[in-house]
């Protein structure tokens, strides 16, 4: 006669529902593999296109520093160049102009925000993003965007620094 | 297929040796290092920002700029994960080196790999051009003088200034002690193309290091560590580091043993991959702070 063996009969049955578990509590898809999908798949969009400005020819239009104001450079890349306004040695907000009509994201041209906009900055259209981003777009191309780093720095210091930019020599850059 | 940033940065570890030897650290740069991980996460604590389709939007564009090959960000990372398994490799090797000492009938193992001092400090000074290296790739060279570009460079801070003080502390004062600037230095002065090219750290990332042929890229590496050592041995004096506080420190949060300092440096080659956890976390704040401006 043989003896029950409990322990083979209960061994498929723990696995059957530890993989009922582990299944069903699979990772979800992350809320970015379209993204990912779309920016990686033969023949994708590039973020930045080949001919946007280099970011070396935006760094002469950033506000001079002073004021007890430090400006740092941070970045500069192909249609983007940004630099870190510092008070005191610390980080206050971040200056930033980029080559929108370059920027594709998901087919979307990062211009695409300013069509809306109801207000004007130094005659230039533009724009609040989220809680701490003021922009600008510039002969409808280059944005001009300030962003608070700290809460203290202010949507009124935002638009400040942002005509503190040398917008029209900007608007006058060769593209 | 590599792995996505968002991947990269969700999977960053909360603990382990890495994060333990990394934590060890805070007193050399007191509050700048809190291990930030998760991507949705980074790019709240980077931007301040709190909306959820905004938090998505940056997400993703950061997401299209790390899958651009021409715009440098995956150069960076490469040069980061390399470092770390190449000077893993010389870890090894340096372990079986110990061995040939200790045990005379592998004693030939001493002419198959490099003795640990000299191999220890061309790790060093690869490291150090390595930063500089993926720092160009991050960031472009910022700004339009060469004042610009060292103000860049001396704005480290968070888990880049980290990563710094793990090089000076992991890479610099446990292995080579107290002149580890001056040995980094006469060895790579002392140093041939060809036994830069033995090197397993400098082959890892060769691919990348400007100057063309080795001779090149010895003198890049010379002229690179030159003009940081001001740098290094301020921080040095400046945080009074020694061996004995940082091996103190360590003894704390990883289990290493002080009389066995020879092996330290070794174990932490091999176990320690600091390069790559913080490349990561400089990485995506990066990517995130220029996201967050172009869209």
């Amino acid at each position: 006669m043989t003896v029950f063996n409990w322990r083979r009969a209960i061994a498929p049955l723990v696995l059957s529902v530890l993989l009922l578990v582990t299944g069903c509590t699979a990772k979800e898809p992350s809320p970015y593999a379209q993204a990912q999908q779309e920016s990686t798949q033969k023949g994708a969009q590039p973020a930045v296109a080949k001919d946007a400005t280099q970011g070396s020819s935006f760094n002469k239009f950033f506000p001079k520093p002073g004021d007890g104001y430090e400006r740092v450079y941070t970045q500069e890349k192909k249609g983007f160049a940004e630099a870190k306004l510092k008070k005191d040695g610390k980080d206050v907000a971040m200056l930033a102009i980029s080559d929108a009509v370059a920027d594709v994201t998901a087919g979307m041209s990062a211009t695409k925000k300013f069509e809306k906009s109801v207000t004007k900055i130094a005659g230039y259209p533009a724009v609040d993003v989220g809680t701490t981003q003021t922009a600008v777009l510039v002969a409808d191309r280059y944005q001009v965007k300030v962003l608070s780093r700290n809460p203290a720095f202010t949507k009124a210091e935002r638009q400040a620094w942002i005509q503190r930019f040398d917008l029209a020599g900007l608007s006058k850059l060769k593209k | 297929m590599s792995k996505s940033i968002f991947e990269l940065v969700d999977e960053l570890p909360t603990g382990g040796i890495t994060v333990m030897a990394l934590r060890s650290l805070d007193f050399v740069v007191p509050g700048q290092w809190q291990n930030l991980t998760g991507f949705n996460n980074t790019i709240r604590e980077v931007t301040g920002e709190t909306d959820e389709a905004l938090i998505q939007q940056i997400g993703e564009r950061a997401v299209y700029l790390f899958n651009d090959k021409s715009q440098g960000y995956q150069r960076a990372l490469w040069l980061y994960q390399t470092v770390d398994s190449a000077s893993g490799a010389l870890g090894a090797a340096a372990m079986a080196n110990k061995v040939g000492q200790d045990i005379s009938f592998l004693g030939f193992l001493g002419n198959l790999t490099p003795k640990p001092e000299k191999a220890q400090s061309i790790d060093l000074t690869v490291k150090l051009v390595v930063e500089l290296v993926a720092f160009c790739q991050i960031n472009g060279i910022p700004g339009d003088s060469i004042g610009d570009f060292l103000a860049a460079l001396g704005d480290y801070g968070g888990e880049s200034l980290m990563r710094m003080a793990a090089l000076v502390c992991f890479d610099g004062l446990i292995p080579l002690g107290p002149d580890f600037i001056l040995k980094g230095l006469s060895t790579i002065q002392g140093m041939s193309p060809k036994d830069l090219e033995q090197n397993q750290t400098f082959k890892g990332v060769s691919d990348l290091i400007p100057g063309g042929d080795s001779a090149g890229k010895l003198g890049f590496i010379n002229q690179s560590f030159d003009s940081v050592k001001g740098w290094m041995s301020d921080f040095v004096s400046s945080r009074n580091l020694t061996q004995d506080n940082v091996l103190d420190n360590l003894t704390k949060f990883v289990e290493v043993s002080k009389d066995k300092l020879d092996y330290v440096g070794a174990f932490l080659d091999i176990s320690v991959n600091y390069y790559t956890h913080t490349g990561v976390q400089t990485l995506a704040r990066r990517l995130i702070e220029r996201a967050v401006a172009e869209i």
